[in-house]
């Protein structure tokens, strides 16, 4: 399976990536420029966090290989996909409890700011063709995808 | 090599599912009581008519069919023979097995209050069959009385509301959801169900009932002598194993199915996991009980460890709240409170420990939580426990996964 490799050492805090992501999933189209950083519509699914003494710790769904997320899924919404590994969140079939923002083991998920409906999920940008918007905007090559043994 | 699994619930689905993954021949054979499979954790989504049967399913509409199940529905084991390794069906049809697995959760337990236990309209929620019987039974604005303000009181509460009902909650404690929350925690829902018409009796315990010809309750009595008028009653008192199943077939039973950390029960080759099995009544552990049972089952020798079921979330009204550990408080602990107009957090510590956490408002990237309660870390003197994240204990593998680093 792909998986989006994290050398923190490299990070310097920019959140390209969390702008990134914003802008891969907001609602209505427009570019970077007009994208609102502040409206909690537009929540990234990639958060950076710092050290506390200058460096930083991307924080990103591992699509883990044995995802705690799925396993305390109560409605079927969050599945693990055999074939490309990736584990997704199907927002029609999810019943809001929040287990699973409870049972990620790295803090990853969050339930949506405005409605407290949906959990904010890295998708891996499948719908954009399965290459991570984050990934192509690090300036400083911190984040790549690699094939790794699942 | 044959598998039967009792239940079609959280924990049999998990297993069916990964006895599949494991062995691609082997045979396996699903029996339930319930018609339908349905998440339990949402019921009141049905309650309120937001959910049918369809939409209740927990697994995809093809799950027994792409993963070659057989699914025996609405049938109800009465008894489990090993000594021939069959177990017996209402019809008296038997079903062989290798392998067994009783995964049949648990059931309402109806306190012998007056005629709860015979009355027509008196009802559990633990089954999708009791929702049906609820939604058959209610009319509109009809008086409902919840006796039990727990996670499935409440939800019954708040599913109800949303059709219109009139509804009053009885709870013997003097706060809502006394387990899980606080009394500040607790008042914050108690104030927005209230906004929504519901009404709360605290400190009273239902004690006698009147009935009307049709052997309906049609007043409940309380112990202060406080008399309810009512349509139906729904019973949120707690809930028992399913272990009549198990009754003389020589399985090592108490209140639960007795199992070891293989989810192996007394006798040999029969297995129990989640609610049955005594060791949690919640869905995420029952899950990763049925996916332990199915290693065993199919012979990878595998230990059930994560026993830590003191956990739970809350979601009324938009207004979340992560709830870990028993929220006692005892001498010497450290007790940490942080409240802001949209947030109340509370978190117990005990000898540098995390004991329990309460997070109301907002519980953005708190799975960190568990894990520090679960393994037992250490906190240091000068750590906020509210701004702690996996940033303090951060690992990458070459692999890619997050581990942390202690
Ligand atoms: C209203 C409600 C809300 C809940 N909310 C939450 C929540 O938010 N979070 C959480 O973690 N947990 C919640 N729970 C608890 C959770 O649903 C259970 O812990 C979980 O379903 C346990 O799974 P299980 O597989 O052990 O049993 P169940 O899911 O109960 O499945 C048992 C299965 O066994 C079958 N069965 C029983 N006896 C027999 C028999 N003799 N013959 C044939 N079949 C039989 C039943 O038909 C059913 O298919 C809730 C429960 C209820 C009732
Ligand atoms: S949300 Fe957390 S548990 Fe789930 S796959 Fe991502 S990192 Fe793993
Ligand atoms: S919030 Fe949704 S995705 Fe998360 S565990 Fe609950 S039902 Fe599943």
């Amino acid at each position: 399976m792909k998986r989006i490799m994290i050398d923190y050492m490299k990070c310097d805090g920019c959140k390209n990536c969390t702008a990134a992501c914003m802008q891969a999933h907001r609602e209505e189209q427009g570019t970077i420029y007009d994208l609102d950083l502040t409206d909690p519509k537009n929540e990234s699914r990639n958060h950076i966090l710092s050290d506390g003494r200058g460096g930083y710790r991307p924080i990103f769904c591992r699509h883990c290989d044995l995802p705690e997320c799925v396993m305390s899924c109560m409605s079927g919404a969050l599945s693990k996909d055999s074939v490309t590994g990736v584990v997704s969140y199907d927002v029609n079939k999810c019943g809001s409890c929040f287990m699973c923002v409870m049972n990620c083991p790295y803090g990853v998920l969050k339930p949506d700011t405005l409605t407290r409906t949906k959990v904010i999920k890295c998708d891996f940008c499948m719908e954009k063709g399965g290459e991570p918007s984050c990934v192509k905007n690090c300036p400083k090559k911190a984040i790549w995808v690699e094939e790794v043994q699942a | 090599m044959r598998h039967v699994i009792i239940g079609a619930g959280a924990a049999g689905l998990t297993a069916a599912r990964r006895i599949r993954e494991l062995d691609s021949t082997a045979e396996i054979v699903v029996i339930s009581r319930d018609e339908h499979v349905h998440s339990r954790c949402m019921l009141h989504k049905y309650l309120s008519g937001e959910r049918d049967e369809r939409t209740l399913n927990f697994v995809s509409p093809d799950f027994f069919e792409k993963n070659r199940i057989t699914w025996i529905k609405s049938a109800e084991v009465q008894a489990i023979v090993p000594d021939r390794k069959n177990v017996v069906l209402g019809d008296n049809q038997m079903v062989c097995y290798d392998k067994l697995l009783i995964a049949t959760g648990a059931d309402s337990f109806i306190p012998p209050v007056g005629d709860f236990r015979t009355a027509g309209n008196v009802f559990g929620l633990r089954n999708l069959s009791d929702a049906q019987e609820i939604v058959k039974h209610i009319k509109p604005q009809g008086k409902v009385i919840i006796v039990g303000s727990g996670l499935v009181g409440m939800d019954a509460a708040y599913g109800l509301l949303e059709k219109k009902m009139d509804v009053t909650v009885v709870e013997m404690a003097d706060r809502i959801l006394p387990i899980q929350l606080d009394e500040a925690a607790g008042n914050e829902y108690k104030k927005l169900f209230e906004k929504a018409g519901c009404k709360f009796i605290l400190n009273r315990k239902a004690s006698e009932t009147i009935l009307d010809s049709q052997n309906n309750v049609s007043q409940l009595i309380l112990d202060d002598k406080t008399v309810l008028d009512c349509d139906v009653i729904i019973v949120a008192a707690g809930v028992r194993p399913a272990i009549a199943c198990t009754i003389e077939s020589g399985i090592d039973v108490e209140k639960n199915i007795k199992v070891n950390e293989y989810m192996e029960t007394s006798v040999r080759d029969i297995y129990a996991a989640g609610d049955v099995a005594g060791m949690s009544g919640i869905w995420p552990n029952a899950m990763k009980q049925g996916c332990t049972a199915a290693e065993n089952m199919c012979g990878n020798r595998t230990a059930y460890e994560d026993t830590y079921a003191m956990k739970n979330t809350i979601n009324f009204f938009g207004l979340v709240t992560l709830s870990l550990g028993r929220g006692q408080v005892q001498e010497g602990d450290k007790v940490v409170i942080r409240e802001d107009s949209k947030c109340y957090k509370r978190a117990i510590i005990r000898e540098d420990k995390l004991d329990s956490v309460l997070l109301q408002g907002n519980m953005d990237y708190a799975g960190v939580y568990q894990y520090l309660i679960k393994n037992n870390i250490k906190l240091k003197a000068e750590d906020d426990i509210f701004k702690k994240s996996f940033a303090d204990y951060y690992k990458v593998r070459t692999d890619g996964q997050y581990e942390y680093n202690l």
